[in-house]
């Protein structure tokens, strides 16, 4: 695959994933295989070399986290990607980026968990990826793309992002987006460059030397720390919080699904719609911020709200935070695999609110 | 308009292969185009599948319980997926590896010897995944082979382009294959 602007081609998420990295200006790889994410390896291996870039083939994932670190500190980009419960192994070095206000981006595409679970899609990784298992008080940017071309473009704003605010970013997509193709137009890298110049680690030649660390051996340096990094959040919240709403101006019941299961919801509420049941879509695009705002609003006029969702209802306790009890939540579920059919949510809503109802 | 196509057959038939040019065909006639391959723990001579869905519109789920229009290359793929042809829908049957048999009336039948066609008339079984998405084209009714050419030109990658010339051969073949006598 080439790294052509301006034409459209078919391919995987995995490899749109990688080619975006590239584009964006990624200057490192590092990273160990596991399916369903291994094309972005693979294309990284031959590609990053090829433009005389980095690539490491890392002895596991907990190394090549770390290795991500390491390159990052310098002010380069750089990335890995991996899959649930590998990403579980990376959970440590996340809360020390966080600390340690590092741009690490990591892809982590998700398949069926706990433990080494199966290789089909999931999304059972929403509490990995936006709570962490990492210690301490930290917060990840997570990017939920629905589309190939979202898998691209939202690879160039996980670069974007994780410079601009000094945080780890993660994007989140699963072993269907990875795996499926679909058409997609690799526009240029669209965000302005981030000058790093006045923290990162190049070598302390004509100014003094800079330490990055996370240990606060003072009780009272950690309060102050963390306070900043909260308001770091905050204001990461008020500018960054983005999602995509479907008929929800007039919509008694509101579906809140992400990434690729938010696809199959989209048509669920066409199917609705035509069967004069009024029902809308929010998709979050950012899970970490979370449209809480938004979904209080909406809460004030819908009467229901649906949470679609590839696991056993993880993002439902965002949302039933979001709605603060103004009107029941409820959820359309399916453990793992391909998501829910159209037809099947639109059975669950019918059987939520009994036939005649709407 | 939406359309949902599924491709099966054994591992190595080149039923992925056949499905990519699909649903390249469908970009390059500006459809939205979706492509989903059978995912899991599959072995080497395995059956294997692909989904393929074309709209005028967004496209939602990449697979649905059933399709359209139907390959299937062996006996396996086609008792396993006659079941899953959407009613008014098309299977097409490679009757060199499976026996002809119609279990259902509110289907449409394509049977044709797809492998033995490709070694006849190019001299290559592993063609025959081309030849079958030339039958069908004709049997759809929704694509050309414009189309077609096209997407095999872009599927094929420069050090293997010396195939092309053989890869359009089937393709016609496949196409102008007679359908008047196929679903007998």
């Amino acid at each position: 695959m080439e790294c052509l602007t301006g034409k459209k081609i078919l391919t995987k998420g995995n490899y749109a994933i990688a080619n975006a990295a590239v584009m964006a200006g990624c200057q490192c790889y590092f990273g160990y295989p596991i399916t369903p994410q291994s094309e972005i390896g693979e294309f990284m291996s031959g590609k990053m070399q090829e433009l005389k870039r980095a690539y490491v083939s890392a002895e596991s994932e907990l190394a090549a986290i770390n290795m991500v670190i390491g390159a990052v500190s310098t002010g380069v980009k750089a990335m890995t990607s991996s899959s649930s419960c590998a990403v579980a192994l990376m959970q440590e070095a996340l809360s020390y980026a966080s600390a340690d206000e590092l741009p690490v981006v990591l892809v982590s595409v998700m398949r069926g968990g706990p433990g080494l679970g199966n290789i089909y899609p999931s999304q059972g990784d929403y509490f990995q990826s936006t709570k962490g298992g990492g210690d301490g008080d930290y917060k990840l940017i997570v990017l939920a793309p629905s589309t190939v071309q979202e898998c691209a473009d939202l690879t160039y704003k996980a670069f974007y992002l994780a410079h601009k605010y000094k945080n780890p970013t993660v994007l989140l997509a699963d072993g269907m987006l990875g795996q499926m193709m679909e058409p997609v137009e690799f526009k240029k890298y669209p965000y302005p460059e981030i000058d790093n110049s006045g923290w990162a680690l190049t070598g302390a030649k004509g100014r003094d030397g800079r330490i990055i660390r996370s240990y606060a051996p003072l009780a009272q340096d950690r309060c102050e720390f963390l306070k900043k990094l909260y308001d770091k959040y905050r204001i990461i919240e008020e500018n960054e919080t983005e999602w995509e709403e479907y008929k929800t101006e007039d919509a008694d019941i509101v579906l809140v699904s992400f990434g690729s299961t938010a696809r199959n919801a989209k048509i669920a509420v066409k199917k609705c719609r035509e069967k004069g049941i009024k029902a809308g879509l929010l998709r979050p695009v950012t899970l970490f911020p979370f449209p809480h705002k938004r979904i209080n609003e909406l809460a004030s006029t819908a009467k229901q709200f649906i949470s679609v969702e590839v696991n056993m209802g993880q993002m439902i306790n965002d949302v039933k935070l979001a709605v603060n009890g103004k009107v029941p939540v409820e959820l359309i579920n399916k453990p793992v695999g391909i998501p829910p059919s159209p037809d099947e949510i639109v059975r669950q809503i019918e059987v939520y609110n009994g036939s005649t109802s709407f | 308009m939406e359309k949902s196509f599924l491709i099966a057959g054994f591992g190595g038939q080149g039923v992925l292969l056949a499905g990519e040019v699909l649903a390249n065909a469908f970009m390059h006639a500006d459809k939205n185009v979706t492509w989903y391959p059978s995912y899991g723990a599959e072995m080497r001579g395995g059956t294997v599948n692909c989904s393929v869905k074309m709209s005028d519109e967004q496209i939602g789920s990449v697979q649905d319980d059933t399709s359209d229009f139907i390959i299937t290359l062996n006996q396996a793929s086609f008792d396993k997926f006659t079941p899953m042809v959407s009613k008014g829908g098309t299977i097409i049957v490679n009757t060199s590896l499976a026996k002809k048999v119609k279990t259902r009336n509110d289907i449409n039948y394509v049977f044709a010897p797809i492998t033995q066609m490709a070694e006849e008339c190019t001299g290559n079984v592993k063609i025959a995944n081309i030849l079958a998405l030339g039958i069908l084209a004709s049997a759809s009714g929704l694509l050309d082979l414009q189309s077609l050419e096209k997407a095999l030109d872009t599927v094929i990658p420069e050090h293997r382009k010396n195939l092309l010339p053989l890869n359009i051969k089937a393709l016609k073949i496949g196409y102008e294959y007679d359908l008047s006598t196929a679903n007998v």
